[in-house]
């Protein structure tokens, strides 16, 4: 069974397509990246599919729910994380965790063992008390997606959540997409960094609203005939 | 339930976390109320006059020196001609120039009409009007004391009275600087003397103290831009820094995040109110008449229509900026329009229609009724019941307005 299923999915601005057609899907349980330069439509996609946009024509069914009549139900089945960081930075971390999870309705002694859980995953518990404003920027991107997933949504949707953030940081960051992605979610995550690429388990790239190439990192450096990701993605631009 | 306590936990937290913010909610309101009721004083303390006496009588002399005795009016002597005292009022030395024609005396022993002009620098209108009604006040009493004692002939005080209006009324209407006042005096006196004496009372405010009605109107303000002003910025600011974003995909209903916006506020607001009216008591010794449950009942109603105007605005608006010039707009036109700084009876046909949709001016009224005349829940009915209609229009506007999915 597929977690999303994109079917001639569009959005215009005005006269501007900003998504042009698309269609794909993605399984249970797998991390799909979404590939493309500034501008190519990954984030109208994302946001149309997480229930914050809506299309101007096409659909998409997320954890069997179709985008267009059953946004309520969807939003109780994923977890979202912004391309700008959303949390409140006037919260303490333990706080903003504590809303999100009430918002879910997550039970209030389970939340308080969820979020002791996953601040000890994040080895954040010492932050817990602190204002998310003053906190550095990689663990607040860890703390966003943390809270994104507290809620244990089927799909988690990842705009670009590791611009700007150390090797380091991304490093771990692709850790907890791994152990998130290890307990069944379906992770679907945006970036321009061709070397996340090659954690994805299938990628796609988008150029001009629509979906250039998609298959497995393998399948799309053997079928361009390059070694890295990067080169396919250099290979593609030219061509 | 869980949901809305969390949401207004999490607005508290971040308006005491906001100490701009608390300023702005707490401290300037309360300083700006004890501050504004003595500044908007519509009352004149001090009117320099001055005389051209062409007549030099011993009767002008008396009216001159019965001004004396106002503790209004300050002197500023005699004057020569009549570019002189241009010169004067040009110079704002005079407000008032009062002018008495040679032979004044004399018209008056033969029974003959004669003029005395008053000028007035009518600048400030409400000054001049005040100025001159006092001016006519001295001589009318003048004049009535001396026909009192003089051979009764001719016209009647009354109808030297109604003549004096006349031409008061018709010296205001015109937009002349200093539009002369003609008064006509005449020698004359009723056949039989009988005095009339007009003594008013003032109800509901019988020192006609103004601070009565300022001080209850500022409260109004400050209840209404605590209401409508940082609740239009809250939302729009959540837009601005995205935050709105990560509740938006959260299966939280419309109602229940406005909610949970709104109750904070409503709350601070009515603690304001509260406090408003502690400061109104003991500092401006204005104590409520009326009964206190109705009037925060009504009270909480208005903040809810404020509350949810500020909401929609919040939610039509892209930044804060834009908001601010909204609510800035309307809240001039409210305030203008209400009645809080100058009665509704003398406006236009347009502006009592405008005023009908304006929930400033029905709140006003019943906070005059309420605090001052100390109404009963029938007087304020009809405003209760506007104001509570006027809530629920506004309020689902807001949420219908929110859109947590763009187009």
């Amino acid at each position: 069974m597929y977690s999303i299923e994109a079917n001639q999915l569009t959005k215009q601005f005005g006269d501007f397509t900003a998504v042009d057609h698309i269609c794909f899907e993605v399984r249970e349980g797998e991390i799909f990246g979404f590939l493309g330069a500034n501008g190519a439509g990954k984030t109208t996609a994302i946001k149309m599919m997480s229930g914050l946009l809506l299309p101007t024509s096409g659909t998409a069914m997320i954890a069997g729910y179709d985008i267009r009549t059953q946004s309520k139900l969807i939003k109780r089945n994923i977890g979202y994380m912004s391309q700008k960081f959303s949390l409140y930075g006037d919260l303490t971390v333990f706080e903003n965790m504590q809303l999100f999870g009430t918002i879910y309705k997550i039970p209030r002694k389970e939340l308080k063992e969820r979020i002791m859980d996953s601040l000890r995953e994040l080895d954040m518990e010492k932050q817990a008390n602190t204002l998310v404003d003053s906190i550095p920027l990689g663990w607040k991107q860890k703390l966003a997606f943390a809270t994104a997933i507290l809620h244990r949504p089927k799909i988690v949707f990842l705009d670009e959540p590791t611009s700007g953030v150390d090797p380091i940081v991304r490093r771990e960051f692709w850790k907890l997409i791994y152990l998130a992605a290890s307990k069944g979610v379906t992770i679907l995550v945006t970036t321009h960094y061709m070397d996340e690429a090659e954690y994805c388990n299938r990628i796609s790239i988008m150029a001009e609203g629509q979906i250039k190439l998609i298959g497995t990192p393998g399948e799309l450096k053997q079928q361009m005939g390059v070694d890295t990701i990067n080169d396919v993605f250099v290979k593609f631009v030219k061509r | 339930m869980r949901t809305i306590l969390i949401l207004i936990k999490k607005e508290f937290l971040q308006v005491f976390r906001n100490p701009l913010l608390l300023s702005i909610l707490v401290v300037a309101p309360m300083v700006e109320f004890m501050i504004f009721p003595f500044c908007a004083d519509y009352e004149i303390k001090v009117l320099n006059i001055a005389f051209i006496d062409n007549d030099r009588s011993q009767i002008s002399k008396d009216i001159i020196h019965s001004f004396n005795s106002s503790n209004i009016f300050v002197s500023k002597g005699l004057l020569t001609s009549k570019k002189e005292a241009d010169e004067k009022m040009k110079h704002d030395k005079i407000d008032l120039l009062v002018e008495f024609p040679s032979h004044f005396e004399e018209a008056l022993y033969k029974n003959e009409s004669t003029q005395i002009a008053v000028t007035a620098n009518a600048i400030n209108s409400v000054k001049a009007g005040i100025g001159t009604g006092y001016v006519q006040e001295i001589i009318g009493g003048y004049m009535q004391d001396f026909a009192a004692s003089h051979t009764p002939t001719g016209m009647s005080t009354a109808m030297m009275q109604q003549e004096m209006m006349k031409e008061m009324s018709k010296a205001r209407a015109s937009d002349d600087r200093r539009p002369s006042i003609v008064m006509p005096t005449t020698s004359v006196v009723p056949q039989t003397p009988v005095r009339i004496n007009i003594s008013n009372i003032y109800w509901y405010n019988e020192q006609m103290n103004y601070k009565n009605l300022i001080v209850p109107g500022i409260l109004v303000i400050l209840v209404t831009l605590i209401g409508c002003y940082v609740t239009a910025l809250n939302l729009v600011r959540e837009k601005e820094i995205g935050t709105i974003e990560q509740v938006n995909v959260t299966p939280i209903r419309r109602w229940q995040f406005l909610l949970g916006k709104m109750i904070p506020f409503w709350l601070l607001g009515m603690a304001e109110f509260g406090a408003g009216l502690i400061i109104m008591k003991f500092v401006f010794g204005i104590s409520v008449q009326g009964s206190l449950p109705l009037l925060l009942g009504i009270t909480a109603i208005y903040l809810f229509v404020m509350l949810g105007l500020g909401f929609f605005i919040s939610s039509v608006s892209e930044n804060q900026l834009q908001s601010m010039f909204i609510v800035l707009f309307l809240f001039i036109v409210f305030v203008l329009l209400s009645g809080v700084f100058t009665p509704t009876e003398g406006m236009p046909e347009w502006a009592h229609k405008i005023n009908y949709v304006n929930p400033m001016s029905f709140y006003i009224e019943v906070i005059k009724k309420v605090i001052l005349k100390g109404s009963e829940f029938e007087s304020v009915m009809r405003e209760t019941i506007v104001l509570s209609v006027m809530a629920v229009i506004i309020n689902t506007g807001a949420v219908l307005s929110y859109r947590e999915a763009s187009k």
